[in-house]
């Protein structure tokens, strides 16, 4: 027995401009297509979009590249549409911490950075870096395996980092929830997935 | 995804604006170690302290490194000792101090409060035997802290009591005299005490609470000056409420962050969560002075007309933004002027804007009272009755804690410099104006009945 849908992640790279969304929707809409889910940013003048939908069984991804591409404007280049499978894949066990990385800008500070999150383990769940004259500010979503010690963690990142006049903190993520959001507290530490080796 | 903007922010809370826990503080019920004989008692008291409590240094460094928090203190507050005095003698007394301070040191807490007697109407034989043992246990110990609850609203103020208590200052400061009377700096004389503080010197485990409690204290002045420093520098015409109001959303955070840490430490030990309490405690450090609030509100000089007002507004936003941010926001709750303790305050001093006189007005709308002053050391105990009677006064008629932590220096003047290091910082030896001239009305002791405000049945 065959699905009767088919669902796939399209990726949108373009100039930015007012209405590539809309057009990006719309063409999804008009293939009889429903985004389960998105993420999108501007990056110095640059859109992007990536967005998971599901699609009636008999839509190809060449008739996906096509209609976005048309509805966008932009080439077809700059539309990625790629198979994504029924299981919506379950995300990497442990709890999240947010790294935030500052000081002297230099080539080379991300490399040494995912190099080591990658050989722990580390999934990189969202990205953000800005630069401001020599500075500059990395803030990222990791997700942090429940076998490692934080405190190592913290230890090995300060060694790494801190020679390039760079300062480097991993905190919990309940953190940030509880300084910026207006949810009980005990229900965030309730509701808290898996638990870390501290 | 979290906004850039809010994570920068509270991140500039901790690496900049000295936002830290100040006080993560286990309550442990000590009733039941009581006995006629006070080898049992010291025994006792050892074993369950050490139970209950031999994680709580452990599990409050892995919390802080979780969060990238600093826990300045952890510290343990236990039932009022007097209980454990009863039918004892003040040789025991100074032995009971003596393991309440060996428990702590053994699991490397840094103070332990509760050296306690309840006064406020009465006393009882092992209250009296606490009071005028006072001077030995203090001295002869490093962590333990005591406090005496001499008024509260309900019952007026004991000032018989008051008068033992002055006495056993005035021992205490010569009992520590080669410490500039330090000693004195770990007594604490309440009217209306809380019985949830977790602050130091008055912390205790008060009647009505659990067996064994977490309470925490956060703090933040340097926080809070930066958001006023922002606000004002942004908008130099702004109005006062707007000043509170970005106090108010800045305790918030503060708060938040506060019962974050204590939540998840009681959980880890097994012991309940009891209350937050978001006071304004300043340290010596630059960038961690309430004064320097004061100073960014616009009080160049800490001490001259508006000061009072300045300090009502900082404690009454601090207290709205506690309250919005936790249903758990207990203890103290406010803003502390601790003298000794915030080098702005200490600075006002010593150029003479700020008096003793003002100081107790400030106290009438701050979250407690005296606190960290240093007096001469020829201050008689009847001038420290009446400084301790006026302060509860206050406290008893306006329904609020007040406090009196007083150090007379011995050997010293008005104007002279005192340095306790640390935490306890530095300051000027205050003068006291008219010492002595009220001494026959402290002297007349028995008890100021409670005020009219007490009938609210």
């Amino acid at each position: 027995m065959t699905s009767s849908i088919a669902r796939f992640a399209i990726s949108v790279l373009t100039s930015d401009r007012v209405g590539i969304m809309r057009g990006i929707t719309a063409a999804v809409a008009d293939l009889g297509g429903n985004i389960e889910g998105i993420s999108q940013t501007v990056v110095q003048g640059y859109f992007t979009v990536i967005l998971i939908a599901a699609f009636p069984h008999d839509v190809t991804a060449n008739a996906i590249t096509d209609t976005v591409a048309a509805a966008c404007p932009c080439g077809k280049g700059s539309v990625l549409v790629r198979h994504a499978g029924s299981v919506v894949p379950a995300p990497p066990p442990g709890p999240r911490y947010i790294l935030t990385l500052m000081g002297r800008e230099a080539p080379g500070i991300l490399k040494q950075l995912t190099a080591y999150l990658a050989e722990k383990g580390i999934n990189i769940e969202d990205w953000y870096f800005r630069v401001d004259g020599p500075a500059v500010t990395h803030i990222g979503e990791i997700t942090v395996p429940p076998r490692l010690d934080i405190r190592q963690l913290q230890d090995d990142l300060r060694a790494l980092l801190e020679p390039r006049d760079l300062r480097v903190h991993c905190r919990h993520e309940n953190l940030f929830r509880a300084t910026n959001e207006i949810e009980s507290i005990r229900r965030m530490l309730g509701t808290e997935p898996g638990s870390d080796k501290v | 995804m979290y906004r850039t903007d809010n994570v920068l922010e509270t991140v500039r809370m901790l690496q900049e604006e000295n936002l830290d826990v100040r006080t993560v503080t286990m309550g442990i019920n000590l009733t039941d170690c009581a006995d006629r004989n006070m080898d049992t008692v010291t025994g006792a008291v050892h074993a369950k302290i050490t139970r209950k409590a031999r994680n709580l240094v452990r599990i409050c460094d892995e919390v802080s490194s979780r969060y990238g928090i600093p826990i300045i203190n952890k510290r343990l507050a236990i039932s009022p000792a007097s209980v454990l005095l009863e039918g004892h003698g003040p040789r025991e007394a100074v032995r009971l101090a003596q393991a309440l301070d060996a428990a702590a040191a053994a699991i490397q807490v840094d103070l332990i409060g509760g050296y306690t007697a309840l006064v406020q109407k009465g006393i009882t034989s092992g209250e009296r035997v606490l009071i005028e043992s006072l001077p030995r246990a203090l001295s002869l110990t490093e962590r333990l802290c005591a406090s005496v609850n001499i008024a509260s609203t309900r019952a007026g103020i004991n000032a018989d009591g008051v008068l033992m208590v002055a006495e056993a200052i005035v021992r205490l400061a010569m009992a520590t005299r080669e410490r500039h009377g330090f000693g004195a700096a770990k007594l604490v004389v309440f009217a209306n005490s809380a019985e949830d503080n977790p602050f130091m010197a008055g912390a205790y485990l008060g009647a009505g609470e659990p067996e064994c409690v977490i309470n925490v204290g956060v703090s933040g002045p340097g926080v809070v000056k930066r958001a006023v420093e922002r606000l004002v520098s942004s908008c130099p015409g702004c109005t006062l409420d707007e000043i509170a109001e970005t106090v108010k959303h800045t305790a918030f955070r503060v708060t938040r962050t506060g019962e974050l840490i204590g939540r998840e430490v009681a959980e880890r030990l097994g012991v309940p969560f009891g209350v937050l309490d978001l006071s304004l405690a300043p340290t010596p450090r630059v960038g961690d002075s309430v004064g320097e609030i004061y100073q960014a509100m616009g009080i160049a000089r800490i001490g001259a007309p508006g000061t009072t007002a300045a300090v009502a507004l900082l404690n009454d936003a601090v207290k709205k933004g506690g309250a919005f941010a936790s249903a758990s926001v207990g203890g103290l709750s406010g803003a502390f002027i601790p003298v000794m303790e915030d080098h702005a305050l200490a600075a006002a001093v010593a150029e003479g804007s700020l008096t003793l006189a003002k100081l107790e007005a400030m106290t009438a709308v701050c979250s407690v009272g005296l606190d960290m002053i240093l007096v001469p050391g020829d201050t008689e105990a009847v001038t420290l009755a009446g400084i301790i009677l006026d302060e509860a006064a206050i406290g008893v008629v306006n329904r609020k804690t007040t406090a009196v932590r007083i150090i007379p220096v011995p050997g010293a003047k008005p104007g002279d410099h005192v340095n306790f290091g640390g935490l306890f910082g530095s300051g000027v030896v205050m003068a006291i104006t008219a010492p002595g001239g009220g001494a026959d009305f402290a002297r007349h002791g028995g008890h100021i009945p409670a005020p009219i405000q007490s009938l609210g049945n």
